[in-house]
């Protein structure tokens, strides 16, 4: 068994007063994938962040390669290693796609590897290359869905965090993205990533966890939950 | 005839000067979407300094910036550190209320200082005139524009090329965006608000040197920060330039076809007009 | 409707209250006194309507000087025409509503804070406008519209001071009636979300215009009243920033978003202005350092700091027979 990266163990988080993540523990290790599945307001897009710094928790402990992060500001975060694909992609509009993947460089220990992690980008997506001067709002939603996993790229992470990137995106698209992701992991680097859609997920990941309502309910190897009654009940319908 | 063309030409180098009381204001809501009401208040700070380096160390006020610029910067990093960081934390409305009592603060304390009474930074190049056959231009609207147009280029080069400037653009598109990318937006918000002061410094030597100026005078430096931002639009400094010469020029005509005293008023009514007409400005791109 | 105990109980204080301060003058209370709760009726007035715009409604106005100069100067106009006084404030009342309708056809369409600078500007553009403009009269040396109100000096300090009081009930009985109705609930469904408030089917935009219009009525009508006692109005002070200060800062000292707010902030900044009434500069300075030091310190101002401390709250369970629920209102 590889070593642990990331490590939440018993995370409760507030919104104000409303309780957003409930008893919350899970492990993700080394070049692993990891889904995380659950309907809408389940609570997976705040659990990665409060990963990533934006939220912290209340109870309970995030490690990260052993250390406890969960007071740390999200610009701290990224400079660690976790990085963060955020839901809805949140481009920078107005910037062409060369300056979206630059400010993706921006924490000091990325930015002597700017230009070594620019060449990987456009080796893992040409298109973005050619692509390079054009202004990131006149790309279409998988072009910059793919420019926004190239900018998390940049900041040379041990950790990804992807939130619903098959939003909106067609299956050919999306099919494409997701073998970018496995050459991801090939290169080292760890995945976890938040899925609305069951069982592409299962495909895609090697261990998975089930969130509903703000608590986690399930988790393991994709393979044990497929056979997981409640799982195939509530997906698949069988 | 003669007088219209001078007084159009006029308009156009004053817009400047106007585009350049504007920048820091348009900075700082492009970035921290807080309407600094306290701006015009900061560029007569500018203005007062530089009256204190004439009168107490005889140093030319353009020279005094040397000094006046580290001086703004750093007090706009204390002002962001010890003030706004904080309000923004208290509510939304917060701030806007935090920079009007800022705004109050400076006026008094400018009146308890300096007095009432109009002061200016006259200087011997300031009175200077040049001509272009029988159309007269004061060597002090040149000097403006001239400055303006420098600092805006320096301005534009500095968010395009430096890691920090990349990072205010960056924060003014998507605050959140830019926090994943691992921008510190604390520290953004600090320099920004200390660049936004050190441009104001910059354009209170240059009214100035131009105009009289009193402690009150900020009021109407505000509105017309304002007004140019509404007529050319946030987060172009492009936009700002041309607001600040449209704005130069309906004062100038104003003033040409309805006397000097009318001058700022037909100037505020436009910004009126214009605020209700398109409230994101002229320029400015929806939301 | 049967008057609850609750009711009667803060009415019957209430009452009381009105009463002894409407026969103080006739009781003989020294001039002093009765000068200071004039100028105290009518911040407290201006401060219960701009606490009803900022607090309750979203609106950060800038613009109540704005009303306070366009009534006086229609008190003052009609004076010089012969015009009797009382009917001048009628007036006053009139002209302030379709001058805040007017105002609100450019205001409106602009949100948050580009409302609070639209706002700004209109008194700085009435104030040019007067500077230039002299109505009646013939034109004098240095320009602007400073006219004495005529007969303003005849009437006596305790009709002033009864009239400042009728305009300070009024405006509770208004903040009252507005916050017990509908038009409450959709203000305070406004101000915490505009949008969500216009799908629900509340018209976002009538109910605004309302609170703003009766907000212009009486911050002009406690402003006539101001100058009828001063007797005589100049561009410079009626359409002046220190007018917003004043009502910002006693509403925002005593506790914005509350209703015993502006009388506790409006008491101390009359007081600060009687004290420092010789020294302009200074008492600005220290009114822009108070405003800033309790944005930060206390933003919910004296009341919302006191609200949390038990003997308050025991104290206004008391005064409302326990049935009131504590708490800002929401």
């Amino acid at each position: 068994m590889s070593e642990e990266l990331l490590k939440l163990e018993k995370l409760a988080v507030f919104h104000g007063s409303f309780q957003a993540l409930w008893d919350v523990s899970l492990v993700v290790r080394s070049r692993e994938i990891v889904a995380l599945i659950g309907a809408n307001t389940s609570g997976k897009s705040t659990l990665l962040d409060t990963i990533s710094g934006f939220l912290h928790p209340s109870k309970g402990t995030i490690e990260f390669q052993g250390k406890d992060i969960s007071g740390m500001d999200p610009f701290k975060i990224v400079d660690i290693g976790i990085t963060q694909v955020p839901e809805g992609r949140r481009i920078f509009p107005d910037l062409n796609v060369l300056e979206n993947l630059i400010l993706g460089s921006y924490n000091r220990r990325a930015r002597g590897e700017r230009e070594k992690n620019l060449e990987r980008v456009y080796t893992l997506f040409p298109l973005l290359k050619s692509r390079k001067n054009q202004q990131a709002r006149t790309l279409s939603g998988g072009e910059q869905q793919m420019m926004v996993i190239g900018r998390g790229l940049m900041s040379s992470p041990k950790l990804m965090l992807l939130d619903e990137m098959s939003l909106g995106l067609a299956p050919v698209v999306l099919g494409e993205l997701y073998k970018a992701l496995r050459e991801i992991r090939e290169r080292g680097i760890t995945i976890l990533f938040v899925e609305q859609n069951v069982r592409q997920s299962l495909q895609e990941a090697e261990r998975a966890y089930v969130m509903e309502s703000g608590r986690v309910v399930l988790g393991g190897d994709v393979a044990e939950l497929r056979e997981e009654e409640k799982i195939r009940k509530a997906y698949f319908g069988v | 005839m003669i007088d219209l063309i001078s007084t159009i030409i006029m308009g156009f180098l004053l817009g400047g000067l106007y585009a350049l009381i504007a920048l820091g204001l348009s900075l700082v809501f492009g970035v921290m979407r807080l309407i600094n009401v306290a701006h015009g208040d900061i560029v007569v700070l500018g203005s007062y300094l530089g009256y204190a380096a004439m009168t107490i160390l005889g140093m030319d006020p353009i020279l005094s910036l040397f000094f006046g610029i580290p001086l703004m910067f750093a007090l706009g990093l204390g002002i962001q550190k010890f003030f706004l960081n904080r309000a923004f934390k208290v509510s939304m409305e917060a701030p806007l209320i935090i920079a009007f009592g800022l705004s109050i603060i400076l006026q008094n304390i400018y009146q308890i200082i300096w007095s009432p009474m109009s002061r200016g930074l006259t200087t011997s190049y300031a009175l200077k005139s040049f001509n272009i056959g029988e159309i007269y231009f004061p060597l002090v609207y040149i000097l403006d524009f001239s400055i303006a147009l420098v600092v805006m280029i320096f301005l534009r080069e500095f968010l395009r090329r430096s890691y920090m400037g990349r990072a205010i653009n960056a924060a003014s598109q998507d605050r959140k965006a830019a926090q994943l990318m691992g921008i510190n937006t604390d520290r953004v918000f600090a320099f920004t608000f200390a660049i936004a002061m050190a441009l104001a410094g910059v354009a209170g030597i240059c009214f100035g040197l131009t105009f009289p100026f009193v402690p009150t005078s900020g009021m109407s430096f505000l509105i017309i920060a304002f007004g140019v931002i509404v007529l050319g639009g946030l987060g172009s400094i492009l936009g700002t330039f041309i607001g600040g010469i449209v704005f130069g020029l309906t004062q100038t005509l104003g003033s040409y076809f309805f006397g000097v005293n009318a001058q700022l008023l037909v100037a505020y009514l436009m910004v009126l007009v214009v605020l209700s007409i398109r409230p994101q400005g002229i320029f400015g791109r929806q939301g | 409707m049967r008057l609850n105990d609750s009711k009667i109980r803060t009415t019957i204080p209430a009452v009381f209250l009105i009463v002894v301060l409407f026969v103080l003058p006739i009781a003989g209370m020294p001039q002093n006194w009765l000068l200071f709760l004039f100028v105290f009726f009518t911040y407290v007035s201006m401060a219960n309507m701009w606490n009803l715009l900022a607090g309750y409604s979203g609106l950060i106005s800038l613009c109540q000087p704005a009303f306070i100069g366009v009534a006086a100067y229609t008190v003052t106009l009609l004076a010089w025409i012969g015009v009797p006084l009382y009917l001048g404030m009628v007036a006053a009342a009139i002209v302030s509503a379709a001058f805040a309708m007017i105002i609100s056809i450019p205001a409106f369409r602009m949100k948050g804070i580009y409302f609070a600078i639209g706002t700004l500007i209109v008194p700085e553009v009435m104030r040019l406008i007067f500077l230039i403009w002299r109505p009646v009269g013939g034109s004098i040396v240095g320009g602007g519209a400073g006219y004495a109100i005529k007969k303003a000096t005849e009437i006596p300090i305790t009709y002033s001071y009864w009239l400042a009081l009728f305009i300070w009930i009024a405006s509770v009985v208004i903040m009252r009636l507005i916050l017990n109705s509908l038009l409450g609930l959709g203000l305070a469904a406004i101000r915490d979300n505009d949008n969500s408030a216009a799908s629900s089917g509340v018209n976002v935009f009538r109910l605004k215009l309302y609170s703003f219009v009766i907000s212009g009525v009486v911050t002009g009508l406690a402003g006539a009243a101001f100058y009828i006692f001063q007797g005589y109005v100049d561009p410079e002070s009626t359409f002046s920033i220190r007018w917003t200060i004043a009502i910002m800062l006693s509403t925002i000292l005593g506790g914005i978003n509350t209703e015993e707010g502006p009388i506790v902030g409006a008491a101390i900044v009359v007081f600060i202005y009687f004290m420092l009434a010789k020294y302009a500069g200074v008492s600005l300075l220290i009114q822009g350092i108070i405003l800033t030091g309790i944005m930060l310190l206390a933003p919910h101002g004296i009341v919302g700091a006191l609200r949390q401390t038990r003997p308050y709250q025991t104290l206004l369970r008391l005064a409302n027979g326990g049935s009131v629920e504590l708490g800002f209102h929401k």
